[in-house]
């Protein structure tokens, strides 16, 4: 294999950072070179914390579910005495899989490949014969149990990190922990994954879906369709009634923000006029009651969350958990879930999934729209004679460093941010994830001797 | 005194005609095919081997409790204004297997199996989507509908999206 020749200069040269002189713009490379991609997947998901999914998908002692950090599989198991720990999904021995389904329960994992046997703790308790094995003793000095990983929770949120070479988790998500729980408290018990996910990949880079969840921009022009199937129901042209979707041109009406947080986070947000509409105001005197009104008004907002690189929580038209997995440059995997409050009504529980399906499934009205657009930017990105993209001056006039209203309500310290009208559709909010993105690269070659 | 043979024919034409007008893009005659109270259903698979069960409790795919959102579906497949709903691609829908039971005189229900052949123009890329259907049809002044459409995607792992026309 080839070795990666970029170096620190190859990456600074990829982001212009000059808002100062009124300027950023963004390489299109990084979005289909190999050798990039590369230092994507070994920098930023693979010596980072990366979302692994939620407690709640593994409630129980021997539960256990698969998932990815970057390009290695894992699995994520809760031992006997209820401990959860993450491992590399293979054997130690010749690297088969342990775990083959994608969740279940198990006391043990045997390898079905030569029998190694391991408990949901990750210790190997069993080689197949191996009284008779004539192992050496290097051999018995090895770990045979499963290799594991970082994971650490934030309230029911789990991160792991294949090395120890990165801040801890608290440090990580740092002033995204209010935004998390605005998720997370929209139920006294925190919130899950409702039964049912679905899986799609798209023909395009990761960073298109980290860019589409907080670009206010493409929502009039790429959603025309699904704002004007909503008008037309309001209108009794349509005959559907079974679901209240969001109307987007309240958003003209209401102010909205954008905010950049350390290691490329970042929200938009915007609070919501029509909150009777969302499965959670169902329970709105008892959240008021355990969170107050400020809260409880931003628990119901219009509010589409990054915690970079691989989660969002989109808020908008119910409440969806959206898990980004690279393949290549030009190929993502995406795989989503509709979360609800625990103990909620059946009304709420309701409201939350037609609201959903609406929108945001990729058998519904709005996110092909997405992702055909995705496809179609890496389709144009073949045209590399046109180097650089001017998607990321919307709001350059506007934004500003510290606090500001939003952030003071909801009670985070922002790096950036924008304060105006929801439809300002600024494009501001993209420089933290770039930013975050140069430094982690950057960091990794240092790490590396690689400068 | 219901008559299996002629049945089993006339539910297969309601399926084969089903097929022949989505393949052909002609929404209201589909659209017209289906009862105004339908249920077209699309569970979601909640792991390798069940799908969901309680469309009120747990996600589909689509659900939807009335012909409304097929209609929907249609006025944005129409509207021009949907880039994921042009160039639509083609498809070509294969429904085998066709087996009928609870035969009323003017009810019953059918299952077979699907499979829709897509081509989309933009990438060149031919995707199949398969499973199983449930449809439950009845008797109307203007012939069989169908007043339900349960359907099961074998192959959830979806090529960027799905739509009632790939389904």
């Amino acid at each position: 294999m080839k070795p990666n020749e970029l170096k620190y200069g190859d990456i600074d040269r990829l982001i212009i950072d000059n808002v100062d002189d009124g300027e950023f713009m963004v390489h299109r490379d990084i979005f289909t070179d190999e050798q990039i991609f590369e230092l994507e997947m070994k920098y930023i998901f693979e010596r980072n914390w990366v979302f692994v999914g939620l407690e709640s998908q593994c409630p129980n002692p021997n539960d256990y579910y698969t998932s990815y950090v970057g390009r290695q599989p894992i699995v994520v198991m809760r031992d006997a005495d209820g401990n959860l720990g993450a491992f590399i999904n293979s054997c130690p021995h010749k690297g088969a899989r342990v775990a083959h389904h994608r969740n279940g329960n198990s006391k043990q994992f045997v390898c079905s490949y030569h029998g190694w046997t391991f408990n949901t703790a990750g210790d190997c308790i069993y080689i197949k014969d191996e009284e008779s094995g004539a192992y050496a003793e290097p051999f018995n000095k090895l770990d045979h149990g499963l290799h594991r990983i970082k994971l650490d929770s934030y309230r029911g949120f789990l991160f792991a990190s294949l090395t120890d070479d990165v801040p801890s988790l608290d440090e990580h998500l740092g002033e995204t922990k209010p935004l998390l729980d605005l998720v997370w408290d929209q139920g006294p018990e925190g919130i899950e994954a409702i039964p049912g996910t679905s899986a799609y990949t798209y023909d395009a880079n990761w960073k298109m879906q980290i860019e589409n969840c907080i670009d206010g921009y493409h929502l009039t022009s790429c959603h025309p369709s699904f704002m004007n199937i909503v008008s037309r129901r309001k209108a009794g042209e349509s005959g559907n009634k079974q679901v209240k979707s969001i109307d987007f041109n309240m958003l003209n009406t209401v102010p909205g923000g954008t905010a950049c947080m350390p290691r490329g986070h970042a929200v938009i947000y915007s609070p919501n006029p029509a909150e009777q509409e969302r499965g959670m105001y169902q329970h709105y005197d008892e959240a008021v009651e355990r969170c107050g009104e400020t809260k409880t008004k931003w628990m119901l907002a219009t509010r589409n969350l990054t915690i970079y690189p691989n989660v969002q929580f989109a808020e908008n038209a119910s409440l969806q958990m959206r898990v980004i997995r690279p393949i290549s440059p030009g190929k993502t995997e995406m795989t989503i879930y509709c979360l609800g409050a625990k103990g909620e009504s059946d009304e709420a529980r309701s409201i939350r999934i037609r609201q959903y399906e609406d929108f945001f499934n990729t058998s519904g009205l709005a996110t092909p729209d997405d992702t055909i657009a995705y496809e179609d930017c890496q389709f144009g990105y073949q045209g590399k004679t046109l180097a650089w993209s001017q998607g990321y001056s919307r709001g350059m006039k506007n934004v500003k460093t510290g606090n500001d209203q939003f952030t003071d309500e909801i009670g985070f310290e922002p790096d950036t941010t924008t304060y105006g009208r929801m439809m300002d559709q600024d494009e501001t909010v993209f420089y933290g994830g770039y930013r975050a993105w140069k430094k982690f690269i950057k960091d990794g070659l240092d790490s590396d001797g690689r400068s | 005194m219901v008559n299996k043979v002629e049945m089993l024919a006339e539910a297969s034409e309601v399926l084969f005609l089903e097929a022949y007008h989505l393949d052909g893009q002609r929404w209201d005659e589909w659209l017209e095919l289906f009862t105004e109270d339908c249920e077209y259903w699309m569970p979601a698979w909640k792991d390798e081997h069940q799908v969901t069960e309680d469309p009120q409790r747990e996600l589909s795919l689509i659900y939807y409790g009335g012909r409304f959102g097929l209609e929907d579906r249609v006025w944005r497949i129409r509207s021009g204004q949907s880039v994921a709903s042009r160039p639509l691609p083609r498809t070509s829908h294969a429904v085998n297997n066709i087996m009928i039971s609870d035969l009323t005189e003017d009810s019953m229900t059918v299952r077979s199996t699907w499979q829709a052949n897509c081509f989309f123009h933009k990438t060149n890329k031919s995707e199949t989507f398969y499973g199983d259907y449930e449809h439950k049809l009845r008797k109307t002044a203007d012939g069989w509908k169908i007043c339900r459409k349960y359907v099961v995607l074998k192959n959830d792992y979806i090529p960027t999206m799905l739509d009632i026309y790939n389904a």
